[in-house]
């Protein structure tokens, strides 16, 4: 049997796997199985989720690849990096890619509302949100009572806080 | 004997021997596992530490994976206390720890984070519990990678959300010998859960013995998914034990479990395969009261048994010979002049 990875060497690496029910085989070389990171008996151990929720959005999106000029402006991943890694660099790219990922999502969960445990970090945000709002709310009356010296220093509160 | 989590007999313990609670988190302001830099993990590593050590309620203990032999360190993935992918590469990567083994958090395996709560026998509130309490702790002190709108948000997007994996090990030794696994686990795949072998991959996982647990984690609660586990793995329990029955009832079977016995308690020399084999169908006598052996000390004797936990023990590696003659005499040493 030929590897199923590049085609020219004997397959001497026999991976199978079952989950839920369904078997799947994959027949590689040494050098391709080592490459593939089939190298000892635990990098092989469990089912890479990565490489197959790379293969769903790399399905489910075949317009991928036009999303290639954008990147996170934090770890510099694309999404082309995030379908072949079937991982994102870091917590910033989930709001870089947001909309693309939504799709994805939703094939794998069927929902796409967290509705769980909240962190603590949320729960700050959403008062920061809202006085950011009553902020901005005396801003404008400030500037509709002609009240100046209240807006500026209500405009460098609102700049500090969105800093 | 200290009495570790792994070997006392829970709840539904003739057939469920343990349950696993595990939560992902990662800190906002450090890159994901993968593409953090060495110091990156270090810094990350510390900083957890840290804040547990703040918090008095658990003792932990902080263990650095690259100062762990490779049989220490894939021994404590035989005992389930950290992932298989954790022992093969221990670069930055750190491990905490409580006396009893029932707490563990893997640092920069997959995501920063991994808690990880075991319990004997089925016990999904009571594990989920403290892997609460301790995250809540947590979170007070540290930045959590959080979105509103899709929750704890994880390297891998199939565990964004509450970001929570519950397991519920089985020893199903009947349903898999009546065929009923595969129709089983499509069964589950369609109720967002998941079955496999918890002792190496395969139709036929060794020992017989499998991991159910929830597969969905966005848009659903804590709470539901915890129940959903809880009554999928009640009817599973329940439907082995009927099969169990059946299949006792025929003096074959009955049989097949005295000779697994002898066998057990003669070897000179016994493969991992064997000994996991052969330990099914003595547990599945055991559970049924053909056997008289406590199911606590074969529980125990399953993980001591496996190949890293024995190399460990013995603190070097023994080649595939000599340890299956270890085996053989550890394993005649605990189940003789009983049953």
């Amino acid at each position: 049997m030929v590897c199923q990875n590049c085609e020219r060497s004997e397959a001497t690496t026999h991976i199978k796997r079952v989950v839920n029910g369904d078997t799947a085989e994959t027949h590689l070389c040494a050098d391709c199985a080592a490459h593939l990171g089939y190298g000892d008996f635990f990098s092989g151990f469990g089912l890479n989720l990565g490489e197959l929720f790379g293969g769903i959005l790399e399905n489910g999106l075949p317009e991928a690849k036009s999303a290639k000029a954008l990147r996170c402006s934090k770890c510099g991943c694309s999404f082309e990096d995030i379908v072949r890694d079937g991982k994102l660099g870091c917590a910033q790219c989930y709001t870089t890619f947001y909309d693309k990922l939504l799709p994805s999502l939703q094939r794998i969960h069927g929902r796409i509302e967290h509705n769980g445990k909240v962190s603590k970090i949320a729960e700050k945000s959403t008062k920061k949100k809202s006085h950011l709002e009553k902020l901005r709310e005396d801003l404008n009356a400030a500037i509709e009572e002609q009240n100046f010296e209240q807006a500026a220093k209500l405009r460098d509160e609102i700049k500090g806080m969105e800093g | 004997m200290n009495n570790k989590w792994y070997i006392e007999k829970g709840d539904q313990g003739d057939v469920v021997l343990s349950t696993r609670i595990r939560l992902a988190r990662n800190l906002k302001d450090f890159l994901f596992p993968a593409r953090l830099d060495a110091k990156g993990r270090q810094t990350v590593n510390e900083t957890v530490r840290d804040a547990l050590m703040e918090d008095n309620t658990y003792e932990f203990g902080y263990l650095e994976m690259k100062t762990l032999t490779r049989s220490q360190a894939v021994s404590l993935a035989e005992r389930h206390l950290i992932s298989p992918e954790f022992a093969s590469s221990v670069d930055g990567r750190a491990l905490m720890l409580t006396k009893d083994e029932s707490v563990s958090i893997m640092l920069c395996e997959e995501d920063h984070i991994r808690l990880q709560v075991m319990k004997a026998g089925l016990a999904l509130q009571e594990a989920y519990a403290i892997a609460d309490e301790i995250d809540t702790a947590l979170d007070k002190r540290l930045a959590y990678a959080f979105d509103e709108r899709i929750g704890y948000l994880t390297q891998c997007p199939t565990n964004l959300g509450t970001a929570m994996r519950a397991s519920v090990m089985l020893h199903l030794p009947a349903l898999t010998r009546i065929g009923h696994i595969n129709r089983l686990a499509s069964t589950v795949s369609k109720l967002g859960m998941t079955i496999r072998g918890a002792y190496g991959e395969g139709s036929s996982p060794k020992g017989d013995l499998y991991q159910l647990s929830n597969q969905i984690t966005l848009g659903i609660t804590e709470t539901s998914a915890l129940h959903n586990l809880q009554q999928i793995a009640i009817q599973l329990v329940n439907q082995e034990r009927e099969a169990a029955k059946l299949m006792l009832k025929n003096p074959e079977n009955n049989d097949k479990i005295w000779r697994a016995l002898g066998v057990l308690q003669t070897a000179r020399l016994l493969s991992g395969d064997e000994f996991m084999e052969l330990i099914s169908l003595v547990r599945v006598g055991a559970a049924n009261n053909i056997l008289n052996f406590g199911l606590e000390q074969l529980n125990e004797l399953i993980v001591n048994m496996q190949a890293a936990t024995i190399n460990a023990r013995e603190g070097k590696n023994l080649t595939a010979a000599e340890r299956d003659a270890v085996r053989a005499t550890a394993v005649r040493e605990a189940l003789k002049a009983e049953g």
